[in-house]
């Protein structure tokens, strides 16, 4: 029944699917985890690398990309998809800068995405991006903002949010931890990211990837030895924790 | 399988349409055949058999016969592990909200132990020879059960693999289980020369 609305994505399903934009979400899911977090003074990005070949320079397999000097984002999906899109937003926001001299909050720049995703759900002999993208950063008024996007092309404002393989253990993972005290330093939202990760990558410290903007300052991606240090932190913390916990039942 | 703890003790060679090698001109040997049988080295009475074909449908019949055929029908405990993808799990829950990978499970009716997942619900369905398996040990009233992990990969991978250790813990298993520590380890690095090299998904 499903197979007769799959093949032009313009139709409607009997009950109201857009069978296309729905298997786009699938790609999506074969991308690996990207995690997102919004705190106070302080916005996070953090991704598991795919293991790369031999061969091939890992610094041409990005997950993270900037969009402009305040605004970041991460994608889960297919990677050609993503080169169009973070293309197409680098020059909007110049575009933008030229034109009216301010450079664009982080709200224009996704709804530029999403519009442009929600474009290609409505033309005929197009399929849809296979992308989800977190889009992070600071407006001129010094508010972080964390954005996730779709390929079906809508849009939300998250606190923290994960996309990609293992999305849903994170989110909940996300749902549990995230509490204003672990927003409120910035060292604590970077280790609640990694933290995050860790639920869902398998490969280990070594494939993780982090990124921040703190306000007023401009993307910083972490080094291995960095992201190193912070995951000796919170091994050591857990192993506190752990012990005050067989304390307390002894 | 080349840890020295099983040994190969036979295999079952056969033909379909959907076989990417046919060989006639040399004879059988262990490498090129399909199905692989070993037993384990510590207890004889302990086998596994590793099915990496496609068992056609009017194959099925004959590889059970000659596989269970001669063997005893008393005191034997059969499990079988099988993946399918995701897409083809039927259930009202929308498919983003499904914890993927995830395992479900079908037995025969003289199969009492606890069961370590929960059953496959209608009108979800297993295909192919783990069907055939568990139909032929339903109707020879033989103590079986299907583990069957839904994943959204398509090939081998970690996250798969360790969906399918709560088996490991199932009493007919459980003596077989070996608690090592540097098992996560050894897992990734099985599953590494799987990863797909592939850069169209980032």
């Amino acid at each position: 029944m499903a197979s007769r609305y799959d093949r032009a994505i313009t139709v409607f399903s009997p009950d109201g699917h857009l069978f296309q934009v729905e298997y786009a979400q699938e790609a999506v899911k074969k991308g690996s985890t990207a995690v997102a977090i919004r705190g106070t003074n302080i916005v996070v990005l953090g991704v598991e690398k795919k293991s790369v070949a031999k061969l091939q320079d890992e610094r041409t397999v990005r997950k993270i990309c900037a969009l402009d000097d305040h605004v970041c984002m991460a994608f889960a999906g297919l990677t050609a998809d993503a080169r169009v899109i973070i293309n197409r937003a680098q020059v909007a926001c110049q575009s933008h800068k030229l034109t009216v001299e301010d450079s664009v909050t982080v709200e224009y720049i996704t709804r530029f995405i999403a519009t442009l995703k929600q474009k290609y759900t409505q033309s005929n002999g197009r399929r849809p991006f296979g992308i989800s993208a977190l889009i992070v950063g600071f407006d001129d008024d010094g508010i972080p903002r964390l954005y996730q996007t779709d390929p079906s092309g809508t849009y939300h404002a998250w606190k923290a949010n994960a996309i990609g393989r293992s999305a849903k253990t994170v989110r909940e993972f996300l749902e549990k931890n995230y509490t204003e005290h672990a927003i409120s330093d910035d060292n604590e939202a970077i280790k609640l990211a990694i933290r995050a990760l860790l639920e869902a990558v398998q490969s280990g410290v070594k494939n993780i990837e982090l990124a921040i903007i703190r306000r007023n300052q401009p993307l910083k991606m972490f080094s291995a030895k960095e992201i190193e240090l912070q995951v000796i932190e919170i091994e050591k913390e857990k192993e506190e924790a752990e012990k005050k916990k067989s304390k307390k039942t002894v | 399988m080349n840890s020295g703890v099983w040994e190969e003790v036979g295999c079952a060679k056969l033909w379909n349409e959907w076989c990417r090698t046919s060989d006639s001109v040399h004879g059988l040997s262990p490498t090129e055949a399909y199905c692989v049988f070993y037993r384990l080295k510590s207890n004889p009475a302990v086998f596994l058999c590793q099915c990496s074909c496609y068992v056609a449908e009017d194959q099925q019949y004959q590889w059970l016969e000659k596989v269970f055929g001669s063997c005893p029908k008393k005191n034997v405990q059969v499990t079988v592990l099988t993946c399918r993808h995701t897409t083809d799990y039927k259930s009202s829950e929308p498919a983003g909200s499904l914890p993927s990978p995830f395992l479900k499970a079908l037995k025969t009716q003289n199969f009492k132990d606890p069961v370590c997942c929960s059953l496959l619900e209608q009108p979800n369905f297993v295909h192919d020879l783990p069907a055939a398996v568990l139909s032929y040990c339903q109707v020879w009233q033989l103590p079986a059960i299907l583990y069957l992990c839904y994943t959204d990969v398509m090939k081998l991978d970690l996250l798969t693999v360790e969906a399918f250790k709560p088996v490991l813990s199932s009493r007919s298993l459980k003596g077989l289980a070996k608690n090592i520590p540097q098992s996560t380890e050894t897992l990734k690095k099985l599953t590494a020369a799987n990863e797909v090299q592939s850069n169209i998904y980032t």
